[in-house]
């Protein structure tokens, strides 16, 4: 079956962005799209939590879409919201019997044109990450298998995403590390060519490459590096005021 | 858990590779961060034969760490005295000298990210079993995990202080780079390949070499351009 094939080869172009080029925008952005293809909705749309908590609107395969999103936001209102809140889905919800449950959203929804909706928690492990929200301009019931199908997607989406957070971090730790670690070796370099320059133990030399940092306003490692490269010759170096008459 | 374990009964530094080698039951333990211009740095190694494994890797350039730093997967030679097809012509022998007779390298990674290596080393020949194997792996694992979460939160380009607690850098071979650049009046690169090839010829650990420039008993002297023992009536 052609939508089948479509499925899974979503699943898979999900699961393989597992890697460094990951666009979480242009990913969630195709599996907008790819649910109105392979389910029975018309509109489909993601929201994920930031850092801070507090919801935010990612990726829809409409405009319409896109407007629903961003006023449940706004007015913190609607199923969308609730799914994320609980982390349970919603599911098969007539928007005519909801008004008074979602007085500002459902007239809205309504208006432009849709009758049902589903909003799908992205969880793993008890930590739910945002929702996927699938809407329907027919009334009726999203059948079973869809259901599933969409959950399906919605999970392997969410796994994705938490191994890019993972990596994004990991990848920034490294390079701070990778960073700290190089300066400190500059560092201890200038220190031995100040010790020996200026016939001073390692502590004197450290002091005098500190002092000299904070009376022109330098970092420490940019100081060590101008010794190290040799723009500084270690006998130029401020004396500290203890130091003096040593 | 591990590392609570192992800072409870091992509060002094190093309990990192102490774990590694307890954990996979082996004779001693290494971990090497490789920064961003390949530059090699020991974390920590858990006894004297294991660190001098790891000077001889930074001085060579060559040996299970260095490569693993760069592979996918151990890098093993489980008896260095008969060596297969894999050969460190320098530090084979060498390593042997030290103690060690099977040497495996294991990369430290998170997924793409290389953070360095874990190496591992027996005094007697023979291949790691399947569960050594697989605990040096999530050993492996746990290291990059636990470095990495040691750093964070550390202000930019300092190393954490609970990862300076945690490993045993030793910085004496930068310190005396710098000391014999100013001797040799020759840049600090040039003074580092300087103090390996001397550490070489005299057949002591790198580190040995550097704690004599620091504490003032070699020095290079520039007239004759040679190492010499310093006397002990100058200053």
């Amino acid at each position: 079956m052609p939508r089948e094939s479509l499925l899974i080869s979503t699943l898979v172009e999900l699961a393989d962005n597992l890697v460094d080029e990951f666009d979480v925008i242009d990913v969630l952005t195709m599996l907008t799209h790819r649910c109105v293809e392979t389910i029975d909705v018309d509109a489909a749309g993601v929201m994920l939590s930031s850092p801070g908590g507090e919801l935010q609107f990612i990726a829809s395969s409409s405009e319409e879409m896109r407007l629903l999103e961003l006023l449940q936001i706004q007015v913190d209102e609607g199923p969308c919201v609730e799914c994320f809140r609980d982390g349970n889905a919603i599911v098969n919800r007539a928007l005519t019997d909801h008004i008074e449950r979602w007085p500002r959203f459902s007239p809205r929804a309504i208006a432009l044109g849709f009758r049902s909706v589903h909003c799908l928690p992205m969880r793993l492990r008890g930590r739910t990450i945002g929702a996927l929200n699938l809407f329907r301009t027919e009334a009726g019931t999203l059948n079973e298998e869809d259901v599933i199908a969409a959950q399906g997607l919605a999970d392997v989406a969410t796994i994705a995403i938490l191994q890019h957070r993972i990596s994004l971090d990991a990848k920034t730790l490294n390079f701070q590390l990778s960073n700290a670690l190089n300066s400190r070796i500059i560092i201890e370099q200038a220190k031995g060519m100040v010790s020996q320059a200026t016939h001073c133990d390692m502590n004197q030399a450290f002091a005098r490459l500190r002092n000299h940092a904070r009376n022109h306003n330098l970092g420490l490692t940019t100081v060590a590096t101008m010794v190290v490269e040799g723009a500084l010759e270690g006998t130029d170096l401020d004396i500290p005021k203890e130091a003096k008459g040593h | 858990m591990l590392l609570a374990r192992s800072q409870r009964e091992n509060p002094r530094g190093g309990s990192l590779c102490a774990v590694a080698a307890e954990f996979t039951e082996l004779s001693g333990a290494g971990i090497v961060l490789v920064s961003a211009d390949q530059n090699f740095t020991s974390l920590c190694t858990s006894n004297h034969v294991a660190r001098e494994l790891m000077d001889l890797e930074i001085s060579l350039g060559e040996g299970p760490s260095v490569e693993a730093c760069a592979a996918d997967f151990v890098i093993d030679e489980p008896d260095l005295a008969n060596p297969g097809e894999r050969q460190w012509l320098a530090y084979g022998p060498s390593a042997t000298d030290a103690g060690a007779q099977a040497v495996f390298g294991f990369p430290v990674r998170i997924g793409g990210i290389r953070l360095g290596a874990l190496c591992l080393y027996r005094g007697a020949p023979g291949e790691l079993t399947a569960t050594q194997l697989s605990d040096a792996y999530l050993m492996a694992s746990v290291i990059g995990r636990a470095v990495l979460s040691m750093q964070a939160g550390a202000p930019s380009d300092t190393l954490a202080a609970e990862l300076e607690r945690e490993a045993t850098f030793d910085f004496s071979v930068h310190q005396a780079a710098g000391m014999v650049a100013v001797q040799g009046s020759m840049s600090v690169g040039s003074a580092l390949v300087s103090l390996r090839a001397h550490a070489f010829a005299l057949n002591v650990a790198l580190s040995e070499l550097a704690q004599r420039v620091v504490t003032r008993q070699t020095a290079f002297d520039p007239t004759s351009r040679s190492w010499v023992k310093v006397q002990e009536t100058e200053s």
